[in-house]
């Protein structure tokens, strides 16, 4: 657990598998260690009396023991961290919400180890036919909690890994400030980065897949 | 990057628990009650009977929330006439500052089924699910409707893998808390994977120790449901 940059890649005419492993050969010439795989996942369900509410519910395999569920209402977001069972329960309110699968949407793939750095490099599939949709690349800093801090040092690390591709400034989701939320007065970039954070990340981008149309560039099917 | 060490999704691995009945999912349930100027005479008789033999008695005080979920109505519904029955969902957290700390619980509790006059004790499906505090805001958004609430104070007690509650149940939210009724809840129950009726046996017999100071039984809520209220 540290603090976690989320970035999407672009393809730039190449296909997925060719970017994970010019990604990978780049990452293991600096010395970066295989750490396994990853996988994250989202899956939206929605009431269809009450349309602007949706339920997403997020599993990381990071924590493996968690559900994410976050509460879309249109207006605010809820979020909500409970144990594995909690996805028994979601299968009971199925008269009144009911899981999308044409939107369920995966980001998968090899982790690294550098340092104090762990870097996840994902490939984005969506629905049951696993779409290619693109790459988010996954940096955690790990003995640091607050964005502030360390926050030049992840950038300086994200530019010698990605090059031009590295994002310039803080992501959007750490400076915006958070409405309805009087305890949260003020950003996340200053407040303690926690689980949850990871997955809103992931969210944003997730939702910024599902809207997209058009298939990537080169669209490959995994494997 | 064999593809063994590849991670299942969530959903896989838990549906692949439940098949081979890892995931505690019934609770089998006795209940009784004992009136307040008895309770404690059953409090020494649980003393001595159950695991904590050293400890005092764990106590508990809690607030509980209850919230239903109805579902909306479809032509199947509407042919019927009638509302499918509201999912209920209760919500219960620790009054004690010292549990700030922890967890909220969510629990989902299922139709009881009392079997016939063979099988020992009530048996109903319940998830108990350990939760962050922001439920109660999620819930209410999700379109749930809060039934009741109550804040309930006891004791705990274990016997192997039964948990016995010896509890008073208050008006919500109350400052001078005034009690539902003059006498203690009891409850001897076990949260198990489905399957493991050899455990209500075990209930059975803890409940004859009981005997006569309290009346364990498998209580039926329809029939409650149509005794009137003072």
């Amino acid at each position: 657990m540290g603090v976690t940059i989320l970035v999407p890649y672009p393809l730039e005419k190449k296909t997925g598998p060719e970017v994970i492993e010019d990604l990978a050969k780049r990452l293991l010439a600096m010395q970066a260690t295989p750490a396994g795989q990853f996988l994250v996942d989202g899956d939206i369900f929605d009431n269809p009396t009450m349309n602007k509410t949706k339920i997403h519910v997020m599993h990381n395999s990071e924590y493996p023991a968690s559900v994410f569920s976050i509460l879309d209402n249109g207006q605010k977001q809820i979020p909500l961290i409970t144990d594995l069972i909690f996805d028994l329960l979601m299968l009971k309110v199925s008269p009144t919400y009911q899981s999308k699968k044409s939107l369920k949407i995966e980001s998968k793939g090899p982790r690294y180890e550098l340092g104090d750095f762990l870097i996840k490099l994902g490939s984005v599939t969506m629905s049951q036919n696993q779409n290619f949709k693109g790459i988010l690349i996954e940096v955690d800093y790990r003995p640091c909690l607050v964005p502030a801090l360390c926050w030049d040092l992840m950038r300086e690390f994200m530019q010698g890994f990605l090059g031009q591709h590295a994002p310039t400034t803080v992501p959007a989701y750490f400076t915006t400030n958070i409405p309805m939320n009087p305890v949260q007065h003020f950003q996340r970039y200053n407040d303690t980065y926690q689980p949850i954070d990871t997955v809103q990340q992931y969210l944003e981008h997730f939702n910024n897949f599902r809207k997209q149309t058009q298939a990537p560039m080169m669209m490959t099917p995994r494997n | 990057m064999s593809s063994e060490n590849q991670p299942t999704a969530a959903m896989d691995s838990l549906l692949q628990a439940l098949q081979v009945n890892i995931i505690p999912n019934q609770e089998y349930l006795l209940q009784g009650s004992i009136l307040d100027t008895q309770v404690q005479r059953l409090l020494h008789r649980l003393k001595g009977l159950c695991d904590n033999v050293e400890t005092a008695p764990e106590q508990f005080f809690d607030y509980e929330v209850c919230f239903s979920l109805r579902a909306p109505m479809n032509e199947q519904t509407l042919q019927m006439q009638q509302a499918p029955p509201p999912l209920l969902l209760r919500v219960r957290r620790s009054n004690d500052p010292a549990d700030s700390h922890m967890p909220f619980q969510l629990r989902y509790i299922g139709n009881p089924e009392l079997g016939d006059a063979k099988r020992p004790t009530l048996v109903r499906a319940s998830f108990d699910i350990s939760c962050s505090p922001s439920i109660i805001d999620f819930l209410t958004e999700m379109g749930c409707r809060m039934e009741f609430e109550y804040t309930v104070k006891g004791y705990l007690f274990r016997k192997g893998r039964m948990k016995i509650t010896v509890s008073k149940i208050f008006k919500a939210m109350n400052m001078n808390q005034e009690p539902l009724s003059q006498s203690y809840l009891v409850e001897l129950s076990v949260l198990a994977p489905s399957g493991s009726d050899a455990v209500a046996e075990d209930m059975r017999v803890f409940a004859e120790k009981l005997k006569p100071l309290v009346i364990l039984e498998k209580i039926d809520y329809k029939r409650l449901a149509t005794v009137p209220y003072d």
